[in-house]
């Protein structure tokens, strides 16, 4: 019987030990090193949406998109509206809600035609932020993006000190974008409030589009003839209203503020024939806007232990991404390397 | 060595443990076979099918690949067929002065980027150097025709060509796409009449897309896909992969296959697959160990398995050699007992199995030999306890013997003739009784003896008593139980002659018939009665060989009524000594008849040698009979 027992205890003793070496001792240092802290999935996919998705201006934003999307180890997607299409965003933005991806990044064409979809998403669990362009009365979580106002400000004390504070300037905008509005708003009414010998000459629409400012600042020039100055409140009309001054020969009269960095605009202030333009943090909109939303799909966030169903935000439901001034002087830091 | 023989010889192992080995070899073999069998193919199913999953894996993963280099051919070809584009190779800046062209131009590039968002950027550059793109523009100064890519271009000859992560060149995206975070694909554009190189289309996919097409793919626990092109040089890898200084030499001018390498002491098994369009190789990568999760499994449920049916059969076994050994050992145990002389041991038998029946013939056995060995003991102590009443009946007389020689030396000096005769006799009597202390004589001595007693008799009685000897010719050497005869004819002189009127006759006859020697003893005396003869002849039948031996109840009783029957216990007395001595088919036979005599007939056997003490033989004899 004693015997018997030792037998046993001996088999059971090994049976364990196999067990041990089979699962506990199991050797977990895989041929991957496991990430550690924040890590997602591949199949969690995060969509940027925005409006005339070829442009060079979110290049750099996606940039941030996916290097935020790799820092975390999610996977990341490009849509949005080939065309200024108000309705065509719509119909994107509702397709890409119908796949319920984990989050969306939208950059709103205006402030009102996408409310209805992104409140859609919303209530459908998909976190959604805006970046760039905000729809304040949606239920995005948050805006990540340029305070266009202050942007205009900066751009008007720019325009000041370039101009010596006295002639005519224009502005070439967009009006329908809530962002290029604001940058006018902020724009105008510094000038109006610091600088009383600026004079306004006119407000133009260049639709956004290159050849329009252009010739809308051929306009300009043409019934301003002694005009300082032209504040453009986005890329593409920038680079019509150097290409305006430079066919016009008024580059030594003429100071052009501009807005963003792509290529162009950059080649443009190198050149001198932009005077400066406003850079905006994009890559910071892309890469925080990825962050917030995988803060939100993984439920990161805890501001406080219940505040769903409350009004508290997860997450800073503003980030300011600042804007710098960019002249001939720093322009080689905006060169790719 | 003689020891290990010794050990190995299965006769020398102990019954138990014998049963014991039987049992383990018959339960734990079989089953420990059929177990390593089974992991052995569940191993190599698993193992295909793991190889088989990975292959499938890349094979998918490398269509998408495919899919994208695809696209990004046929953009190249697009880009090719523009007119705004071909007119830039033909005629250099000049054609794009025109602000017009230069927009048109580049929003049809732009174009391309915002269907493809996988494109990081498109460059086209003509043979002269000059280049036009949107989104990407030269370092230096000096001509992108130099580049490494650019030629590799131009020997490929309008042949899509990937060139994979563009290091060291003098290109950047506006973007800041790193040189790792892009794959570039070139394509020459030439003139379809000349062939000679117009330019080169350029353009940069986002690793990113590889990235996600190969990223979530796992292998196994933490087995990934790694991307490489035809130069060994890697595309794609996981960030966080730990392959160390894996060697990927295999890999070249093979189009698919597998092999293992050992890394950092990990043994770690390729998977991989070449795509002929784009050049790459997806190579999936796997540590041998994970893609044993399954087999981990199968493998614990088999051990299990084998250990259950272990222990099972242990316990089996254990018990059952147990219930057919611990009998036997119990057995061995009592007999060595029975070995040491302890003759009162039983086996307590509860069991109906052989085991049962072995121990109820041991018990039996046992106390048979009980039984004879404490018979025998019996016998030699009546036969010790008669001679020594013989000896004590010697004693006596061998005193008076030499008395008598005296008696008898004195009688002749006085000349008293009678007396010397009388005298004589009686000590020849004695001499014949004493016979030196032998149990047999020959039937002559005992016939003398016989004699002798019935002279004196004779001398005493005078003409009362008449005595006649006949003796068969060739009888008188036969050995005889000695002092048979005197008690007899004592009887027959005391109860027979002595109480009858008149003289009387005692016959002594001694003749062979049937094989014995009967001795009889015939008396025209008083008789006796009827009832006493049935109880005389009851008491003498009632002396059995194995009875007296045994001491029995019955031969006591018998000797305790004796006492009743006076006289009769030399009758008993001899009759006990030749029945003790030559079993219950001898001894004696009684007839008589009132006022008519009695005839005593004493059935001997005939024993052939005198020097043999033959009554063993005989004991068996009478046993066989």
């Amino acid at each position: 019987m004693k015997k018997l027992l030792m037998v046993y205890i001996v088999l059971i003793g090994t049976l364990m030990v196999y067990l041990y070496m089979a699962f506990v001792r199991g050797d977990d240092s895989g041929l991957l090193n496991e990430s550690e802290g924040l890590h997602g999935s591949m199949d969690q996919k995060y969509v940027m949406v925005n409006f005339l998705t070829g442009i060079d201006y979110w290049k750099n934003g996606l940039k941030g998109f996916e290097d935020a999307a790799e820092a975390l180890g999610v996977s990341v997607e490009y849509r949005g509206s080939t065309q200024y299409d108000v309705q065509e965003e719509v119909m994107v933005l509702e397709q890409v809600i119908a796949r319920n991806p984990a989050g969306i990044a939208v950059s709103a064409i205006n402030s009102e035609a996408l409310n209805a979809a992104i409140n859609k998403a919303v209530d459908a669990g998909i976190p959604v932020v805006m970046f760039d362009s905000d729809a304040p009365d949606s239920k995005a979580y948050s805006f990540l993006g340029t305070d266009n106002y202050k942007a205009g400000v900066t751009a008007a004390h720019k325009m000041a000190e370039l101009t010596g504070g006295i002639g005519k300037i224009g502005i070439i905008t967009h009006p329908n974008q809530l962002n290029l509005q604001e940058r006018t708003r902020g724009f105008e009414e510094t000038i109006r409030a610091s600088y009383p010998d600026l004079k306004l000459a006119g407000v133009e629409d260049g639709k956004g589009d290159q050849l329009v400012s252009e010739q809308k600042a051929v306009q300009l020039l043409a019934r301003n003839p002694d005009l300082k100055g032209i504040f453009v409140t986005e890329a593409n009309g920038g680079v019509g209203a150097g290409n305006a001054i430079l066919r016009g020969a008024k580059l030594n009269q003429v100071r052009v503020i501009s807005f963003d960095t792509d290529k162009g605009t950059l080649d443009m202030v190198k050149s001198g024939t932009i005077a400066a333009t406003i850079a905006q943090g994009t890559w910071n909109m892309g890469y925080w806007s990825l962050m917030q939303l995988f803060h939100l799909r993984n439920d990161i966030v805890e501001p406080k232990a219940n505040w769903r169903g409350s009004n508290i935000s997860p997450v800073p439901v503003y980030v300011d991404t600042g804007v710098t001034v960019v002249t001939k002087a720093d322009v080689d830091h905006y060169y790719a390397k | 060595m003689k020891q290990l023989q010794r050990w190995f010889q299965l006769n020398n192992w102990s019954i138990r443990y014998k049963l014991i080995f039987h049992f383990l070899l018959i339960s734990i073999v079989p089953s420990m076979g059929i177990g390593l069998l089974m992991g052995w193919t569940a191993n190599g199913i698993v193992e295909k099918q793991v190889n088989s999953h990975t292959t499938q894996l890349i094979d998918s993963v490398n269509k998408s690949l495919d899919t994208y280099a695809g696209n990004i051919q046929n953009i190249s070809y697009f880009i090719a067929m523009d007119p705004e584009i071909q007119s830039f190779l033909r005629e250099g800046e000049s054609a794009i002065d025109d602000d017009g062209e230069r927009y048109r131009m580049s929003k049809f590039l732009q174009s391309f980027t915002t269907l493809y968002s996988e494109v990081a950027g498109i460059i086209v550059v003509r043979a002269n150097g000059d280049y036009f793109s949107n989104e990407m523009y030269a370092r230096t100064g000096k001509s992108l025709t130099e580049e490494s890519w650019y030629q590799e271009a131009v020997q490929a000859k309008g042949i899509f060509k990937i060139i994979g992560h563009p290091a060291g060149r003098n290109v950047t995206t506006h973007a800041n796409y790193k040189e790792s975070e892009v794959v570039s694909v070139v394509r020459a554009i030439q003139n379809p009449d000349t062939q000679r190189t117009e330019g080169v289309v350029l353009i940069d996919l986002k690793l990113r897309v590889i990235a996600e097409t190969v990223r979530d793919v796992r292998l196994g626990k933490s087995g990934f896909l790694m991307v490489v092109n035809d130069e060994g040089e890697r595309i794609y890898m996981p960030r966080n992969a730990n392959l160390g200084s894996a060697d990927l030499k295999q890999l070249s001018g093979q189009s698919s296959g597998t092999f293992s390498q050992t890394v950092n002491g990990r043994r770690l098994q390729f998977t991989y697959q070449k795509s002929p369009f784009t050049n790459w190789t997806t190579v999936g990568v796997f540590a041998v160990s994970d893609s044993a999760q399954e087999i981990k499994d199968i493998n614990l449920y088999l051990v299990a398995f084998v250990s259950i049916v272990c222990m099972l059969g242990i316990a089996a076994s254990y018990y059952l050699s147990h219930s057919i050994s611990r009998p036997i050992s119990q057995l061995t145990s009592f007999m060595r007992k029975v070995e040491e002389g302890n003759m009162t041991i039983r086996i307590p038998v509860e069991r109906e199995d052989e085991m049962g029946v072995l121990g109820r013939s041991f018990n039996k056995m046992l106390s048979q030999i009980t039984r004879l060995i404490s018979q025998v003991r019996e016998e030699q102590q009546l036969k010790r306890e008669a001679e020594l009443r013989s000896l004590q009946a010697h004693i006596q007389p061998h005193f008076l013997y030499n008395t008598l020689d005296t008696i008898q030396w004195l009688a002749r000096k006085d000349g008293a003739q009678e007396a010397t005769e009388m005298v004589e006799t009686l000590s020849k009597l004695f001499r014949l009784g004493l016979s030196k202390g032998q149990e047999f004589i020959s039937l002559a001595d005992e016939i003398e003896h016989i004699r002798s007693y019935l002279k004196i008799q004779q001398t005493r009685y005078k003409e009362k008593l008449n005595y006649r000897i006949d003796m068969d010719e060739n009888c008188g050497d036969m050995p005889v139980l000695k002092l048979i005869l005197q008690p007899i004819v004592e009887n027959a002189i005391y109860h027979g002659i002595k109480e009858r009127r008149g003289p009387g006759l005692v016959e002594v006859r001694a003749s062979v018939a049937g094989g014995m020697l009967n001795l009889t003893v015939r008396d025209d005396g008083a008789g006796m009665k009827e009832e006493r003869l049935e109880a005389l002849r009851a008491t003498l039948e009632a002396v059995s060989a194995p009875a007296v031996a045994a001491g029995s109840s019955e031969a006591t009783e018998a000797g305790r009524r004796l006492n009743g029957l006076s006289a009769s216990y030399g009758l008993w007395n001899v009759q006990e000594r030749i029945r003790l001595s030559f079993g219950e088919s001898y001894g004696i036979t009684l007839e008589s008849k009132e006022k008519a005599g009695t005839i005593v007939t004493i059935k001997h056997p005939i024993q052939l040698r005198k020097e043999e003490t033959a009554h063993g033989k005989d004991l068996e004899s009478s046993h066989s009979g």
